[in-house]
Parts: C-alpha cells; sequence; structure tokens
C-alpha cells in the first residue's frame, strides 16, 4: 500500500514587506505633490532644474542619489538622479529604465518630462502602491538635460525654437574658414528672436489683414506695402553680407553614437562629444540598463527601435500561398482588424528574422499602449543612423523609446477637423486658448547693418517646438504614465501551480510553472545576439526526507499520454532558460522520498526578472 | 619593486660601429638638444627631449599635449613651423555686435593652423617603437636644419609638422621601462572576471631584468631545436612529422593570482589601430574593430580630435613595424571606395618614389603610364585579381594595401589610415618599418629573404635569415640582441630554459647604424611628401581706381510712378570706386583636396576674402568673400590624362542618409535673405578673382584667401 503524500505549499515572498506609511487607496486623494511643491507650468534653466534635482536627492535621500556623469564642452556637470528605493538592494543590482530629456539643446520640453518623472515617482512613493512596487523593483536612471550647454541657453536666452540645438563644438557652417563667427542676436532687445523684413517694393510679403502676420503677396500685380523677408533677428558678424549663417553648434548629437554612424551624417567621428560620451561610457557600465525612454519636441511620435528589417524570401510576400498562417494577411489587414477593438492598436510593418521576432512582438505591445496612454502620439520605427536610441537597442539589447513631445496643436486647434491647423486657426488657437500669449506684433528696429527693420510676425519661443507653460504638466504626466507603464512590464519571475505526480514507488514527479506574466522578456531577443544577455537559471534543492534525483537536463513527459504537457527538468547545476513576455515554462525534478516529511525548493533567479522562490513540502499522512 | 630602469644606462651599447652614426648627425648644423640612436629612447626619454627640443627652438617649435593615456602619461605633438609666419582667417576678419550671451567656445587659431600640415607619428602599437626614433631623427633634421639647409628652412617656414613620437605611452612605456612587449594600449580592465584588474601578466621569472621566452620539453610542443643554430626554435608545421625532440615555447610568465592561467589579466589592453570609426563594424552589425565603440580608448580619441581641431593636416604617417613596406588605403574596403585620381596620387608619384628610396623596382606602369592599357590586357592573362586588372598593375611588395584583393577580404576593422584616408580626406598611409634583409648594411645576403617578415609561406627563408642575423648580432652586437638559453625551474611547467631574441630588439630596427639608415630614408620620404603639399598664393593683386567723389551725401530714392525722387541725406565726405581684383593661384604639386576629401563634410572649398573696414566699404560686385572650389596643384597627375584632383567640391559623400530624418534643417535660413557668397567656378590651380567696391575715406583693403589644407596668406592692396 501506497503512503499518501499530502503536499503543502510555502511561498516565500521576494521584495519588500514594508508597510507603505501613508498609503492613499483613492485616487481622488492626496498622493505627495506637496511635499515636495513645485510649478510644472514654466521651463527652468540649468541652476534652476539642477537646485531641484539636489533637493529632491536630500529630501528622499532613501530613495535617490545624485552625481555627475561628466562635464560638458563648457564645463557645466550633467546631472544625474538614480532612482530606486536602497532598502531593498542596490541601483545596480536592480533593472533599470534610462531617461534623458533634451539631448538637442532647443528641445527642452524633455528636462521637464523626466525631472516630472523623477517628482512623481519621489513624491508618490509613499502614497501610491504602484510608483512604490515600481521605485522597490526597478532602477530609474533619469538624466533631465543631457545637452546642458545649448539647454541652458535655450531656456535662459533669446532664442528661435531651432537653435541651439547641437553642442558647443566649433563648426565652420558657411564654409568660410571661420568658426562660429555669425550667432542670432536678439536685435530689438525684446527678449524673443523672431523674424526680419525689410520693407521693400520688391519684396514677397505683406501684412495680413489682422496685421499680426507677414503673408505672400499672392497676386503680383496687387498694390500693398511689401516686405522682403531676411530672416531670424541677428546681425551680420563677419561683415560677409549674411546674417546669422553660422551659428553656434556643432555636430548633430543624436548622430554621434555609434550605431549606424555615418561621416556624413555624424561628422566628425563617433562619440565626439563630451555630452554624449558621458552619457555611453555611464551606460557602458550599466549592464542593468533594460529599456531607455529619450525626450526630444517635436511631433507627437513614438520612435521605437525596432530589429532589423529582413526582405522576405522570394515567394513569402505577405498574404502569398507559402507565407505561413501569420504571413496570410498583411500587417495592414491585421491591423485593421484590431482596431475594430482598439483604436490605438499598432503592428510595425516590418519583416525580421524568427530570432527577432519576438522583440517586434514586445514593441508591438508596448507601443500600442503608449499610443493610447499619449493620446495623439503615432508609434513609428526609430532611426539607425547614429541615434543615442539606436545604440541602446543595437548595442545593449535594451528596448528604446525616442518620445517626439508635443508638436502641432491640431488636436485642439484644427477646428474644421481637416487634420491641418492653417494660419487663421493658428491665431484663434492663440486667442482662444493661449488667451493672447504668445505672439510677437511685427514692429520696426534699427539695425546696424539694414537700417530700418521690421520684426516679428511669428509666435514666441515655447509654442511651436516646445508647448506653452499651460501644457508642460499634461504633456509630462502623460509621458511620465507610460515610462512607468513600460517599466510596469518589465519582466518578473514567478512560481505558478506546482503539481506532484507519482512515479513510481516512492519516487515522485514536482513540477512547477515557472512564468513571467509580463510584456518584456527576461531578456531580449537582441540581448541573446550579442551575447549579453545573463540567463534565467533554475536550481532546486531537497532537504529532510526529500532527495532530488540528479538527471541530465531534458525534455520530460511527466505523463506519458500526454506530451504535449511536458517539461523540462531542472539539472543538479541548475537549468538555464529565458522566459519571453507572457510566457510560463515547466519544470520538473524526480524527488525520492525517505522520511516521514521532506521539502523540495526550487529556486529562480533572473537578472532582470528578479529572484523567486518556492518550497514545497510532502508529507506522509 | 617596480622593473622601472632608466633607458640608455644598462643598455647602451659601446660599439664602435655605431660612432659613425654620431658622426653622421653632427655633421649637419649644431645640436642644441644632442639626440644619438645607439638604443630607443623610450617614453620617459622621449618626452624629456621633446620638451628640450621646445625650449631650445621656440621660434619654430610648439610642445602640445593633446591627451593621456590611461595610466595618466601625456601624449606630445611636437609642432614644427616658423611660428612667425602664417596667418588665419580669424586672424584677418573683425568681427561685431556678437551674441549678447557670450558664450566663448572658439579658441583663436594658432599661425601654424594656416599652413598645409603634415602628421607624423610612432608607436601606436607598444612594441613597434622603431617609429618613435623616425619622429625623433625628424625633429633633429627639421630644428638642426633649419638656418642651416635651404630645402628644410622652406619647409619649416611654409608647412607645418605635426610630430608625435609615441601614440601610445603606456604600450611604450611597459614595453621598453617594463620588458613587457605590449602592443595595445592599458586598460584598467579585469579581462578574466575575477574581481581583479590586471593580476596576471608576464613575469620576469629569473630576475634578470628580461621577460623572454621559457623553452621546455613537451611531447606535444610545436616546435623541435634548429640543426645548424641549436639557439634557434623552428616551429613545425601543423600535422608535421619529426624525429627531433619536441619543444614548446612560451613567454617567460607564471600564474600569479592562482586561476590555472598564465597571463590572461595583464595590463595591455586594445589595439588603438582597431579603434577608428572607419569600417569599425562589421558586416552582420556587430562590433569588428576593438574597444567597446570606436575611439573608445583615450589614446585614440586623443589622435581624432586633434586631426579634427587641426583640420590643416592634408598629409599623414602612422609608423609601424615590422617589414619593410607601405600600407597605403584602404585594408577595411575594396579598392572601388577609391578615386582612380586619389590612386594615381597614391601609387604613381607617392609610390613609386618610396620604391625609389628603399630600392625596391618601380613597376612598368608606374614608370610609363601611357602602357597602362596594354599592361591591363596582358594582367587580363595572367592576374587573378579583378582590382589589379582593372588598375593595370599588381601592388608591388614595397608598396600595398592591406585589403585582401584575391579573396575580397578585408585586413581589419577600425584602421587609422582609412579613417584618416576616407573620412577626413587626407593622404594617409601607414609604413611598416623595418626589413632586417636589407636594412642591416654588412648583413649577408639571403636568398629570397627580402621581405620575409610574417610571411608564413616562406620559413626556409626566414629561418636562413634568422641564423644570418643571429651570426651578425654574434659579431657585430657582441651578441646582445640573444638572449642564451639557461636552466631554470617553472613553478608550473617544471624544468626548462630561459632565453631567445630579446624581445626589446626583435621586432624592431637594431640601434646604431641599421637604425639611422631606417630613420634617414624615411625622414627623406616624408619630406619629399611634405613638398607636395599645395600652396596657395595670391597674386597679381590690383586695386584700381575707377571714380573718385570728393563730397559724397546719403541719398534715398524713392519711386512714384515713373518719377523717381531723390532725397540727399548727410554729407558722407571722401569716396571711392575701386575694382579689386587679383590672382589666386596654388603653387604646390597637389590640390587643395584629396578627390575624397572634396566630397567630405568636414571639408571646405578654398575661400578669398575682400576684407575692408566695416561700415565704409560697401560691395557692388563680387560677395566679401567668393568660394574657389578646389584648387588643382601644380603637378600633373600621371596617368590620369589631366589635373589633380578636379576643380570644385562634389556634394554627398558615399553614405546617404538612411531612414527617418525628424529634424528640420539648420537654423541657418536662406528662404528669401540675400544669396549666398560669388561662386568662382575656374578650372585649373588659378582662380581670377574681382571685387567692385565703394570705399569711403581711405579705408585700407585687404584680400585674405585661406584654402583648409593650402595655408592662408593675406595681402593689403593699395588703391593705384
Amino acid at each position: 500500500m501506497k503512503t499518501k503524500w499530502a503536499i503543502i505549499l510555502t511561498v516565500l515572498l521576494a521584495g519588500s514587506l514594508v508597510a507603505q506609511s501613508k498609503l492613499q487607496t483613492n485616487p481622488g486623494g492626496y498622493h505627495g505633490e506637496l511635499d515636495y511643491p513645485m510649478s510644472w507650468k514654466r521651463y527652468y534653466g540649468y541652476d534652476e532644474w539642477t537646485k531641484i534635482m539636489r533637493e529632491l536627492q536630500k529630501k528622499y535621500p532613501q530613495l535617490a542619489d545624485i552625481q555627475s556623469i561628466g562635464k560638458s564642452r563648457m564645463g557645466r556637470d550633467q546631472l544625474l538622479l538614480t532612482i530606486t528605493a536602497k532598502a531593498t538592494g542596490k541601483p545596480e543590482d536592480k533593472r533599470a529604465m534610462w531617461v534623458d530629456g533634451a539631448i538637442h539643446g532647443n528641445e527642452v520640453n524633455g528636462i521637464t518630462c523626466s525631472l516630472y518623472l523623477a517628482w512623481y515617482l519621489l513624491t508618490r512613493y509613499e502614497y501610491d502602491p504602484f510608483a512604490h512596487e515600481l521605485v522597490d523593483s526597478t532602477t530609474f536612471y533619469v538624466l533631465p538635460g543631457l545637452n546642458v550647454d545649448a539647454n541652458d541657453s535655450y531656456v535662459s536666452f533669446p532664442n528661435t525654437e531651432n537653435n541651439p540645438r547641437e553642442p558647443y563644438r566649433p563648426t565652420d557652417d558657411d564654409g568660410d574658414g571661420l568658426f562660429d563667427e555669425d550667432q542670432t542676436e536678439d536685435v530689438d532687445g525684446d527678449g524673443e528672436l523672431s523674424m526680419m523684413y525689410i520693407e521693400d517694393p520688391a519684396g514677397e510679403s505683406k501684412l495680413s489683414p489682422d496685421k499680426r502676420r507677414f503673408v505672400r503677396v499672392a497676386d503680383p500685380r496687387e498694390e500693398v506695402r511689401r516686405f522682403r523677408r531676411v530672416g531670424a533677428e541677428g546681425f551680420d558678424n563677419d561683415g560677409d553680407g549674411l546674417i546669422n549663417e553660422d551659428d553656434i553648434g556643432g555636430p548633430d548629437p543624436n548622430r554621434n553614437f555609434p550605431y549606424g554612424w555615418s561621416v556624413a551624417e555624424g561628422y566628425p567621428y563617433p562619440m565626439s562629444e563630451a555630452e554624449t560620451r558621458n552619457v555611453l561610457e555611464f551606460q557602458l557600465r550599466r549592464s542593468n540598463i533594460f529599456a531607455s525612454f529619450h525626450y526630444h519636441n517635436t511631433g507627437r511620435l513614438i520612435m521605437f527601435q525596432a530589429p532589423p528589417a529582413l526582405r522576405p524570401p522570394a515567394g513569402q510576400t505577405p498574404g502569398s500561398a507559402q507565407a505561413g498562417p501569420r504571413m496570410q494577411q498583411t500587417v495592414q489587414q491585421r491591423l485593421e482588424e484590431l482596431r475594430k477593438t482598439d483604436k490605438y492598436a499598432y503592428l510595425a510593418d516590418r519583416q525580421v528574422a524568427p530570432e527577432y521576432q519576438h522583440d517586434l512582438d514586445v514593441q508591438n505591445e508596448i507601443v500600442s499602449a503608449g499610443a493610447r496612454i499619449l493620446k495623439d502620439y503615432t508609434p513609428t520605427i526609430g532611426g539607425l543612423s547614429g541615434q543615442a536610441h539606436a545604440a541602446t537597442y543595437y548595442m545593449f539589447g535594451a528596448y528604446s523609446y525616442l518620445i517626439e513631445l508635443w508638436g502641432d496643436p491640431a488636436f485642439e486647434a484644427d477646428v474644421d477637423g481637416d487634420g491641418e491647423v492653417s494660419d487663421e486657426e493658428f491665431m484663434k488657437w492663440i486667442d482662444l486658448e493661449l488667451m493672447g500669449d504668445g505672439w510677437v506684433l511685427p514692429h520696426k528696429a534699427k539695425h546696424p547693418d539694414l537700417g530700418e527693420v521690421w520684426i516679428g510676425g511669428t509666435s514666441r519661443k515655447h509654442i511651436g517646438r516646445t508647448p506653452p507653460a499651460r501644457y508642460i504638466e499634461t504633456e509630462a504626466l502623460r509621458n511620465a504614465n507610460f515610462v512607468m507603464y513600460a517599466a510596469g512590464q518589465f519582466p518578473k519571475v514567478e512560481f505558478g501551480e506546482v503539481k506532484v505526480t507519482p512515479a513510481t514507488d516512492d519516487l515522485f514527479w514536482v513540477e512547477v510553472e515557472v512564468k513571467n506574466d509580463k510584456a518584456y522578456p527576461t531578456s531580449s531577443d537582441r540581448a541573446v545576439a550579442l551575447k549579453r544577455a545573463v540567463m534565467d537559471k533554475i536550481t532546486v534543492s531537497g532537504a529532510g526526507g526529500a532527495a532530488v534525483v540528479e538527471l541530465p537536463k531534458a525534455v520530460t513527459a511527466v505523463d506519458a499520454l500526454n506530451r504535449a504537457a511536458s517539461s523540462e527538468t531542472v539539472s543538479a547545476k541548475g537549468t538555464e532558460f529565458r522566459l519571453k513576455g507572457h510566457e510560463t515554462k515547466k519544470f520538473c525534478v524526480l524527488v525520492r522520498m525517505s522520511g516521514a516529511e521532506g521539502t523540495v525548493e526550487f529556486t529562480v533567479k533572473s537578472k532582470m526578472g528578479g529572484t523567486a522562490l518556492r518550497k514545497i513540502t510532502l508529507k506522509a499522512e | 619593486m617596480t622593473h622601472y630602469r632608466p633607458n640608455g644606462i644598462f643598455r647602451r651599447f659601446g660599439l664602435s660601429v655605431l660612432a659613425v652614426a654620431f658622426t653622421a648627425l653632427a655633421a649637419g648644423a649644431a645640436q642644441k638638444v644632442p639626440i644619438s640612436f645607439d638604443d630607443y629612447h623610450g617614453y620617459p626619454a622621449t618626452a624629456k627631449y621633446l620638451k628640450d627640443v621646445a625650449a631650445a627652438y621656440p621660434q619654430i617649435t610648439v610642445l602640445l599635449e593633446i591627451g593621456q593615456s590611461t595610466m595618466g602619461r601625456p601624449i606630445y605633438v611636437l609642432v614644427v613651423s616658423n611660428m612667425k609666419t602664417g596667418t588665419t582667417v580669424d586672424a584677418q576678419v573683425p568681427l561685431r555686435n556678437p551674441r549678447a550671451e557670450g558664450v566663448k567656445n572658439v579658441t583663436p587659431m594658432k599661425p601654424y593652423m594656416g599652413k598645409p600640415g603634415q602628421w607624423i607619428c610612432g608607436a601606436t602599437h607598444g612594441n613597434e617603437y622603431t617609429g618613435t626614433e623616425v619622429c625623433l631623427y625628424a625633429i633633429d633634421k627639421l630644428v638642426t636644419g633649419y638656418g642651416a639647409d635651404k630645402e628644410t628652412t622652406a619647409l619649416v617656414d611654409a608647412k607645418t609638422f605635426y610630430i608625435c613620437p609615441i601614440v601610445n605611452p603606456d604600450g611604450v612605456f611597459n614595453s621598453l621601462d617594463k620588458g613587457i612587449s605590449q602592443r595595445q594600449n592599458s586598460m584598467l580592465r579585469d579581462d578574466d572576471g575575477d574581481g581583479r584588474v590586471n593580476e596576471d601578466g608576464p613575469d620576469d621569472l629569473n630576475g634578470d631584468g628580461l621577460i623572454a621566452q621559457f623553452r621546455y620539453k613537451d611531447p606535444k610542443g610545436g616546435f623541435v631545436v634548429d640543426g645548424a643554430d641549436p639557439r634557434l626554435m623552428v616551429r613545425l608545421r601543423p600535422n608535421e612529422k619529426t624525429e627531433k625532440e619536441r619543444w614548446s615555447v612560451v613567454v617567460e610568465d607564471k600564474d600569479n593570482d592562482g586561476d590555472k592561467r598564465r597571463g590572461e589579466d595583464p595590463e595591455a589592453g586594445i589595439d588603438l589601430n582597431r579603434n577608428f570609426p572607419e569600417g569599425w563594424w562589421n558586416d552582420q552589425g556587430f562590433a569588428g574593430g576593438s574597444g567597446d565603440y570606436p575611439t573608445s580608448a583615450p589614446e585614440s580619441r586623443a589622435v581624432a580630435e586633434f586631426f579634427v581641431t587641426h583640420p590643416n593636416i592634408f598629409m599623414a604617417q602612422f609608423y609601424h613595424t615590422s617589414g619593410g613596406f607601405t600600407f597605403r588605403p584602404l585594408g577595411t574596403a575594396p579598392p572601388t571606395r577609391l578615386d582612380p585620381k586619389d590612386v594615381a596620387v597614391l601609387d604613381l608619384v607617392m609610390g613609386k618614389k618610396y620604391l625609389e628610396t628603399i630600392g625596391e623596382d618601380v613597376p612598368a606602369a608606374w614608370k610609363n603610364p601611357a602602357a597602362i592599357p596594354a599592361l591591363r590586357e596582358e594582367l587580363r592573362k595572367t592576374s587573378k585579381n579583378k582590382y589589379a586588372i582593372e588598375r593595370g598593375y599588381e601592388l608591388p611588395r614595397g608598396w600595398m594595401v592591406s585589403y585582401d584583393e584575391l579573396n575580397d577580404r578585408r585586413y581589419g576593422f577600425g584602421m587609422t589610415t582609412d579613417w584618416d584616408f576616407l573620412e577626413l580626406g587626407i593622404w594617409s598611409i601607414t609604413t611598416e618599418l623595418w626589413n632586417p634583409a636589407v636594412d642591416i648594411p654588412g648583413l649577408p645576403r639571403v636568398a629570397g629573404s627580402e621581405g620575409v617578415e610574417g610571411d608564413d609561406e616562406r620559413p626556409e627563408a626566414r629561418y636562413a635569415l634568422d641564423r644570418a642575423l643571429l651570426k651578425f648580432q654574434d659579431e657585430k652586437y657582441g651578441g646582445k640582441l640573444f638572449l642564451n638559453w639557461k636552466p631554470f625551474k617553472h613553478p608550473e611547467l617544471g624544468e626548462g630554459e630561459i632565453g631567445g631574441w630579446i624581445p626589446r630588439y626583435s621586432s624592431n630596427a637594431w640601434p646604431g647604424e641599421p637604425l639611422v639608415g631606417v630613420c634617414d630614408k624615411h625622414y627623406r620620404f616624408e619630406m619629399f611628401r611634405a613638398g607636395l603639399l599645395p600652396d596657395v598664393v595670391i597674386g597679381e593683386a590690383k586695386a584700381r581706381l575707377l571714380y573718385t567723389s570728393e563730397n559724397a551725401r546719403e541719398a534715398t530714392a524713392v519711386a512714384a510712378g515713373s518719377e523717381v525722387r531723390i532725397k540727399k541725406g548727410g554729407a558722407k565726405g571722401k569716396y571711392r570706386i575701386v575694382e579689386v581684383t587679383a590672382v589666386v593661384e596654388n603653387k604646390g604639386p597637389l590640390a587643395t583636396h584629396t578627390a575624397r576629401g572634396s566630397t567630405l563634410r568636414g571639408n571646405r572649398e578654398d575661400v578669398v576674402w575682400l576684407v575692408g573696414e566695416r561700415g565704409k566699404v560697401t560691395f557692388l560686385q563680387g560677395t566679401p568673400y567668393q568660394r574657389l572650389g578646389v584648387l588643382d596643384g601644380a603637378m600633373r597627375i600621371p596617368g590620369t590624362g589631366g589635373g589633380g584632383a578636379g576643380g570644385g567640391m562634389r556634394s554627398g559623400g558615399p553614405g546617404a542618409p538612411t531612414e527617418e530624418s525628424m529634424t528640420p534643417p539648420p537654423q541657418f535660413q536662406r528662404r528669401g535673405g540675400p544669396p549666398g557668397p560669388t561662386q568662382v567656378r575656374q578650372g585649373g590651380a588659378r582662380r581670377e578673382v574681382r571685387w567692385l567696391v565703394a570705399v569711403e575715406g581711405d579705408s585700407p583693403l585687404k584680400i585674405v584667401v585661406s584654402s583648409q589644407k593650402g595655408g592662408t596668406k593675406s595681402e593689403t592692396v593699395k588703391v593705384q
């Protein structure tokens, strides 16, 4: 007569059991924002945003570290916050999310968005279970200003919305032998860099009827006061008859990273700028970076890195008879199907090799959710010509996203619904939604090179490329949510069901499910290809009356009549594997029972997915 | 206790044969800073020499520190050029109304940056320091020859030499001062992942101050003792059978960290000559070159940054050892990446001279380019190299490419010379110095041993040469280049012997006469190349007075229908209408850009400015600066049926933008603004330029011509 065995499962909880002191269960409750009050209705210059970072770190030392990752060309520190609950482990021991803002100097919206994320996580940690769990399990590296010299200039000095964009390497843009010698200047001293016009009977422009803009003269016979457009405000500094033709700024920092770099787009050489090199050097020393966000303006785009495109073999174009079931529909057809139930659904129109398919599936899932969180943003595949997010995915195997923040205010200003914002609609938007704020009226000014000029007819600085103050927080909140959503989908290894099946006599098969319910795998396909992936590992030990029988690693069908339900044996040294997103794997061991009671303990260690334990007690009845 | 040993104390040769070298050197002008080549200088002595030279010759030299090695040793470049001559555009064109923000990111250019530049460097690989000696020799020749020798004086006045004797200070220091041969830079890296950094490098086991070889009897060994000279070890071919006793030969080394491996975590880091951007990635999109990314090493970054911030550099030489030949581009890509005009300059001009310098036969095609079509037909029958057929000639041993043309395979990834040539448009080459078979005066000729260095196809010739060299060093160097095998009990491998060629001398030009010979040959070749540099000058500058008004007034003209009303304003005093003409000409042999360089983003056209007092000169015809395109050189490039590298800048490199570009074009807004500068479209080496200007008062006028690689000149023009 066989002994009957009762199975008692002892679950060991990994992670923090510390009570959350100010937990708020009501979404209408107080979530800590006023613990460190700050305005999200304005842009911050270098001194201000770094002061905020230092103060935040000082207020939340248990959650944040601050450091300089290096100095810019002009000697400013690039300050980085490392956010994670120190009580649950060291930052470098947890999987990490990298967030940087404003690699392009003028795209300072990224500073507020990344700073907002830091502030949100820190202030809400004690109040908000979601933020709490994230900060416990994950490290956030937040670099609000990457291109600090140009970032500060853009916020603190009069500039057009396009400049300064690059790091300050002296460059001879106009090929005259001089470097950065003819920059923009605020000619009329009104704190805005607008457009200059000269009255000229042969000019192509006239004042609009409301006298707020310069518009093209449509009918050449029209008798009207005409203007010739000169360009952005500035002087002819070098006396060559041109204005602003060699402004400050060197190579595009987002063509300066090594992956896909080319001399045509990325001159002079990869990582030539201190600002970008400091970032890559930091990232090289952090093998825990799992995903990255990079903020830009403008265009409302989620530009994600997709695996390399594969040309489909002949005769296997989507829809052809030879293509597999997945390929029977074109991407567009499948997408239309998906959008019947989810208007934000997205599918990348790209074919990839089988070993990269999971990365593409993951990205489709993440950016579809991102499109929903961000509402009016469009997912698209990112570029591969020296961008920062090309390096993070292709060199480190980290999932990466370039967010083009803000953009044309079509969602509010396009009242006739034609998908575009006309000049009239734009002016109406200024009048009604910005309460008239943000416009430079055409006015006369004296110019040392040109004599009398007209300046104006353009929006002020933070209108087109970067959002006006009143929109900053909305933009920041939604983007912080997207980052948190993504971090919330970082892999988490857990044990699922346990099944004990008598084999023969005193031998029992003990089977466990190991699962990852999150969207991301425990390492990306790209990390595997780069040989950077650290495999997950399951080990097992028996104690008391339970001894694990050593078996080589192999696929085993515990139920001989159901081979589909097979699992993998855990070998003596442990078995290595990788869990994809939403994947469950089954592992088994053969246990020999000798005493009245014994325990079998499984441990799963995953670099990116954390650690899980499952202890199973077997008792004879 | 470190192994530091000052150079030249233990190792100086007191041999009479070397006295020749001393005398030869002393024959020129007086040396304010004496230098001899009776042994290698190594890092400390090189640094001291450079400082001494810079202090002794401030009029023609300046010492720059362009970066630091991993271990904190400065990387020096000695600039040799007359510091009193030369000018740059920024010194000639005044600026006004600067932006209120006042960013100081631009430093004034040095006058020597306004002259054509030549880069010469050694020891990118730490154990290839023959190049260091050639650099020091060149410095000595230039500074002592200045004022004494006419040609040298002219070169130092008109050109700029950037000489970097040691690119890789840590590698050289370890190779020569610690005796640990180190090709790579140093890196603080845990190679074996045991949590400790650089804990297991080579060791001086017997305490003789050298890290030589350890040989021991080993039934599985791959060496046997040479029958003719038992000091030599002969490597067996794979699967070769032998009756003789088998030996293994390893570097003198032991297991320092008890992990049962020897030398698995040395200070040696990465190969710097695989750490440059061009061709660094492999075709599958993974790292091909060395380092975490191109220019990741501080030494390569220092070099890259120096080239980029000194855009006047037009010639570059990266010395390596050994072999006694030159690698001209390319190594990472097939020759189809080269413009035939550039190839003609490389081969038929520079290559021809190099072969003559080292005493090798010049290919028939180079002597008589007209015969190339016929030679091409010949090659079709005999050659399997499609690129050689296309060119019309095979590349000779002394002047070759590292790219494997026969099998269409690249030699390596991320090499300096290819980077310089393809991404900066510089005439860059890599000379592998030292061919012992021909560079040692008095060495008996060994049949078939020319260029046998590194040639695995001819082991017999290699060993024959080794025997001859061993005998020669016995007789002429007192046996100091070879360490005779002495018994030693290795802590892990047991009984054996330590000895062999002393690494210090085994792949570098032997000190004394051979070294001086190598230095002199290559110095002369580089001076030949310096003579090829473009030289852009202003000629026939004239300012012709067309009209004078003694009491001009401001005026405005307002049109109303067919009537124009002219209103006179305030008095402006004297006004002159002046026509300024000049001829800008490149008198140097080569064009101001390579054909490749004229397509590159970092390069600009030659330009000419007419500079007058701001506000007092009005340009009526011709813009203040005019673009001249690329000026051809004075030399007729053989085999190209015409002039040099062509008349203009060509837009668009081979790498066209690929995917998305969300960024708008740069801020510079020409739309509706004034047109750009006047473009002078004339071919050849000359440009006739012209302006018509209205000049208020006696305001002076100055012509400034500026070529990025052909020099900057200025000339004041007097109104006639």
